[in-house]
């Protein structure tokens, strides 16, 4: 594998299966404004993740279903932090994954900015022009979240939880040499990961939410990038798929404008 | 003003908050608008379904937006309808998953298949569409603007939505036969969500004398069958013998009331259906579940001084 | 609390009132505005306000224009001179038409 396309498929994984977690807020979030709020955001995410498997399908060769509803859920390479369920109501859990998330996107785009691949290169603008909203989104509502004590209980169980998985945006595989190398991104994961840190550790900190030592974090065993994944993917992604298989229709339909 | 100067004065965008209506318009409008409002929302709980079983990242984008839409338009419609005095946002949706809230019938039957997809997003969203042009002249100028927008987005709705339909029949045989019986269960509810011949409906002659409504129910439903009956046959869908379909002196199409299960109808009106159930049901946990949520913004809501401007613990 | 929100469709155009939304704060508030009513229409900018600071005089309190005949401040009175020799004129006039039907007479 080229090293882009291992880097598209990491970007597009990410962006899908956090997506497909996000619309399931839709309708059951805690007013009508929050939910429009966060249904964009889900709608962005799709739409990076289809921005990106274009370009798998422009450079590589692929077509939708192959990248999508007929690859096998052991190929998918998202971290495991964009694939757990959420629990019933908990509003806390979706800010927090957002939040570990957004930032770590953010870097991994600025990271992307002077990739060597152009084709690359050329669409990052466009989706960090989206991505300012989410992590303004995020921020708003830990800053609020964390402000009285039960709220704050549910930010940092929260935390607790999904900590570990947020660190497995970060773990390398075969590939990540190559794609250093070959100036796809222009820094590695270690100092993304190094970055990182720096920012979510103190911010959560000075809301008064305790941060697990990085060091200290024991590692789900899933490690995502690599194709092995928790439970709750692969039930998703039966769910996600079933009525695809079930249709049997010749191709996915496109709903592109002319300028798409 | 009174009742009488209301009706006299009755006419497209003709009340607004400035008025000084009676208890009897306002909570008319209320009910009306809250019901609207109401269904919105329930509605969501049968498209979002679509958005998890979407075949294709397109469709998936559409779904979503679409579900977004309906949020967007019950947002609209409740701030239409807080705007007459009567009842407050927060009454109306406690109201809703307390399953005292009423909203459309078709909105009481759970769906479980992507062939039912084309008969809320075509069907029932091209009737709707219908009845909400036709509320773009009523006499509640707030609901009229909202009824501005609304009409602005829903659009898309229905072109996806027939898109839908087409796809499906053009594909396998077996894929047809399934929407066709998808279409058998569901046209006599999508016949009923015009509600009943007028002269049993309990509130649209007041609605009607107080410009509320500018249609009547029959008027929408048969205009209806006229656009949409044709569109069914185009994509090679059967319609069903019962309820008998008839064309009358004037060309156009009415349906045989007495062929549609009122009992049925009634029942749901009361909230009463099984599917009621399960999906005021749904309603009830789901807005049980983030209650803390609401109630943490409160708090902070609270906290912010007098005007919200400048919450305290904020930078 | 609830938030007016006011949209300019272009740079340059005036801000008209759209819709509301509830937010606990302002800084929410131009968040959830930002979807709500800037995201199918073409926006350029958004205002939010809260509602209880927006203060409102209506027709049934003043005499919008006053009560005595202004009519001298309306093109479409000095009808002895024709207004199409030049573009901006005329338009004026029939914008001032326009507007003198909505109140009801010149």
């Amino acid at each position: 594998m080229e090293p882009a396309e291992a880097e598209l498929f990491r970007l597009a994984d990410d962006e899908l299966v956090l997506a497909e977690r996000y619309t399931e807020w839709q309708i059951f979030a805690p007013t009508p404004e929050s939910d429009l709020a966060l249904a964009n955001i889900a709608q962005d995410e799709f739409g990076h993740a289809r921005l990106w498997y274009d370009l798998l399908e422009d450079e590589f060769g692929y077509d939708e279903a192959d990248l999508v509803w007929e690859r096998d859920p052991d190929d998918f390479v998202h971290s495991t932090l964009v694939e757990l369920e959420t629990p019933e109501g908990d509003w806390a859990d979706t800010v927090v994954r957002g939040y570990l998330y957004d930032v770590a996107e953010r870097l991994r785009l600025e990271a992307l900015e002077d990739s060597s691949y152009a084709a690359i290169a050329d669409r990052v603008a466009k989706v960090q022009g989206e991505e300012e909203y989410h992590r303004e989104h995020a921020q708003s509502w830990l800053d609020r979240l964390t402000a009285s004590d039960e709220s704050r209980e549910r930010v940092q169980a929260a935390v607790d939880r999904l900590f570990p998985h947020a660190l497995t945006l970060f773990v390398p595989t075969e590939h990540e040499h190559d794609i250093v190398e070959a100036g796809v991104r222009t820094r590695s994961l270690a100092e993304l990961r190094e970055d990182w840190l720096d920012e979510v550790v103190p911010a959560l900190e000075s809301l008064d939410v305790e941060v697990p030592e990085p060091g200290a974090v024991v590692r789900p065993e899933p490690l995502g990038r690599d194709g092995s994944h928790t439970d709750d993917w692969f039930a998703l992604h039966e769910e996600f798929t079933a009525t695809y298989h079930e249709l049997g229709f010749d191709e996915p339909a496109e709903l592109r404008g002319e300028n798409a | 003003m009174n009742i009488e100067a209301v009706k006299e004065r009755a006419g497209p965008r003709e009340f607004s908050p400035a008025d000084d209506l009676p208890r009897e318009y306002r909570e008319a409008a209320t009910r009306m608008i809250q019901f609207h409002a109401n269904s919105e929302v329930m509605g969501g709980y049968l498209d979002k379904e679509f958005t998890r079983m979407a075949p294709s990242l397109d469709r998936k984008l559409a779904c979503t937006a679409k579900c977004q839409d309906e949020i967007g338009h019950a947002q609209l419609l409740y701030r239409a309808a807080e705007s007459l005095g009567v009842k407050t946002r927060e009454q109306m949706l406690d109201e809703l998953q307390a399953g005292e809230g009423k909203f459309l019938n078709c909105f009481h039957y759970p769906v479980d298949s992507w062939y039912e997809a084309p008969m809320i997003d075509f069907f029932v969203d091209g009737g709707a569409m219908r009845r909400q042009a036709t509320l773009k002249n009523t006499s509640w100028e707030p609901y009229a603007h909202a009824m501005d927008k609304v009409c602005f987005e829903e659009g898309f709705h229905v072109k996806h939505g027939e898109d839908i339909l087409r796809e499906l029949m053009r594909s396998s045989k077996a894929n047809q036969e399934r929407t066709q019986a998808a279409f058998d269960e569901w046209w006599p509810r999508i016949l009923q969500f015009f509600g009943p011949t007028n002269d049993e409906s309990h509130h649209d002659d007041f609605a009607q004398q107080v410009g509320l409504k500018t249609v009547s129910n029959d008027e929408l439903r048969n205009s209806f069958l006229n656009m949409y009956v044709p569109k069914a046959e185009k994509y090679g869908l059967e319609i069903p013998e019962y309820p008998r379909i008839f064309e009358r002196d004037d060309g156009t199409m009415a349906v045989r009331e007495e062929d549609l299960d009122w009992d049925e109808f009634w029942t749901i009106a009361k909230n009463d259906y099984p599917g009621s159930e399960v999906q005021i049901g749904s309603r009830r946990d789901r807005q049980e579940a983030v209650a803390w949520v609401r109630e943490s913004m409160d708090d902070w809501e609270a906290s912010a001084g007098d005007d919200g401007r400048t919450p305290a613990g904020a930078d | 609390m609830i938030w007016e929100v006011f949209r300019q469709e272009e740079p340059g155009d005036r801000h008209t009132h759209c819709g509301n939304v509830h937010a606990p704060d302002r800084e929410m508030a131009t968040l959830f505005a930002q979807v709500q009513h800037g995201r199918r229409m073409q926006t350029n900018s958004l205002w939010v306000a809260p509602k209880d600071e927006i203060g409102e005089v209506d027709a049934d309190e003043t005499e919008f224009g006053g009560t005595t005949d202004k009519s001298y401040r309306w093109a479409i009175t000095y009808n002895n001179i024709d207004a199409s020799f030049a573009e901006e004129v005329a338009e004026s006039e029939a914008d001032q038409e326009e507007h003198a039907e909505k109140r009801g007479g010149t």
